[in-house]
């Protein structure tokens, strides 16, 4: 037997997993090797200090600890979640008073005469690519973020209806004068 | 179905308080294993609350088919052999070292003992820092924990084989450290 597989041998024999024979042909070479002896020594020296080692305990403020951040963590999240809806809600109202501003300026610049003007080709390409653009969100919403982005889509859809009954209600008002 | 298995159940549904029992059942595995593998005390107690952390939130991953033991001693280990290879130093100064933890102990020890704990305590971090980190992972779960090889081998994602050359490779260093000790020369 070679000194080096003897050595092998001697971490498995620390751990039980040699069997009478394997052990047999270890001894054998033990008895009729000194290098291997006092390695086989300082193994066993070493295996005494390491099994003679307690656990350590841990400190008495684990268990509170542990749950305060636990706790903490819930706190951020619901702080992320509701700064993500006040945001979006902030953003709805936003598009809101903007509304009559946005109306007024595209009447003022011929923008939306000019899209009238150029006919259902036109009106049809719009909404291909509304389409489209509905489509990917529908996707994006399915595959990693369908929460946030039905929350989104709800805003925007809030905020377009609101926008819709202002502009009616000017566009009544200006009527009757 | 256990004690145990109900805590689970119960936090993988959001029970906090459960979770917080599981904690305490197994926070001296846990602890433990951090201090052998960083041999600091402060470190040992920050790596411990981020394995449960962890522990909560990868809760449904668990395979309840697997001990429980085993799979945070798998995230305390995977934790701390990154923390380990982050800081980039194998030995960490014990000197610096002010309060070594509280053993498992009933009897009160008196002063030489202590003295006598405290450095055969500091001579087993010593040899554990003269190792690689997934070696002295290794050497922990044996020693400490009585794993076997199979055991090691799943808590660290190694192979069988591979546990028994790290062991084996593992125990070569530490007898040459130890050989090098007068305090402990054979």
């Amino acid at each position: 037997m070679q000194c080096e597989q003897a050595s092998k041998m001697m971490s498995e024999w620390l751990d039980g997993r040699l069997g009478d024979a394997e052990v047999a042909v270890l001894e054998d070479h033990l008895s009729q090797c000194s290098e291997c002896q006092a390695e086989w020594s300082r193994l066993q020296t070493l295996d005494t200090l390491l099994s003679a080692a307690a656990m350590v305990r841990p400190p008495v403020r684990m268990r509170v600890q542990v749950m305060a951040r636990l706790s903490r963590r819930d706190q951020a999240r619901r702080a992320i979640i509701g700064g993500t809806a006040l945001g979006l809600g902030t953003v709805a109202l936003a598009l809101l008073a903007l509304a009559p501003v946005i109306a007024g300026l595209l009447n003022a610049t011929d923008v939306v005469p000019a899209l009238v003007s150029g006919g259902p080709a036109t009106v049809a390409q719009l909404l291909t690519v509304t389409g489209a653009m509905g489509r990917t969100l529908l996707v994006l919403a399915e595959s990693f973020a369908l929460p946030l982005a039905c929350l989104m889509l709800g805003s925007l859809a809030v905020a377009l209806a609101l926008n819709r009954l202002w502009v009616g209600a000017v566009r009544r008002v200006q009527t009757t004068h | 179905m256990t004690d145990e298995a109900d805590w689970i159940k119960m936090a993988r549904a959001g029970d906090q308080s459960a979770f917080g029992r599981l904690v305490v059942a197994y926070q001296t595995p846990v602890y433990n294993l951090a201090y052998r593998m960083l041999g600091n005390a402060a470190e040992a107690e920050e790596a411990a609350q981020e394995t449960f952390l962890r522990a909560y939130t990868h809760l449904r991953s668990y395979d309840p088919q697997r001990a429980f033991r085993s799979w945070l001693l798998s995230i305390a280990s995977h934790y701390c052999i990154d923390r380990l290879r982050r800081r980039r130093i194998t030995w960490l100064p014990l000197e610096d070292e002010l309060a070594i933890p509280d053993r498992l102990t009933t009897n009160i020890p008196g002063p030489e003992t202590l003295v006598a704990r405290r450095e055969r305590e500091e001579h087993v971090q010593g040899l554990l820092a003269e190792l690689s980190p997934t070696d002295r992972a290794a050497i922990t779960l044996r020693y400490w924990y009585d794993c076997s090889y199979e055991e090691i081998a799943e808590t660290l994602d190694l192979t069988v084989s591979a546990v028994k050359s790290r062991l084996h490779r593992a125990r070569r260093t530490l007898a040459g450290t130890m050989q090098g000790d007068t305090a402990y020369a054979v």
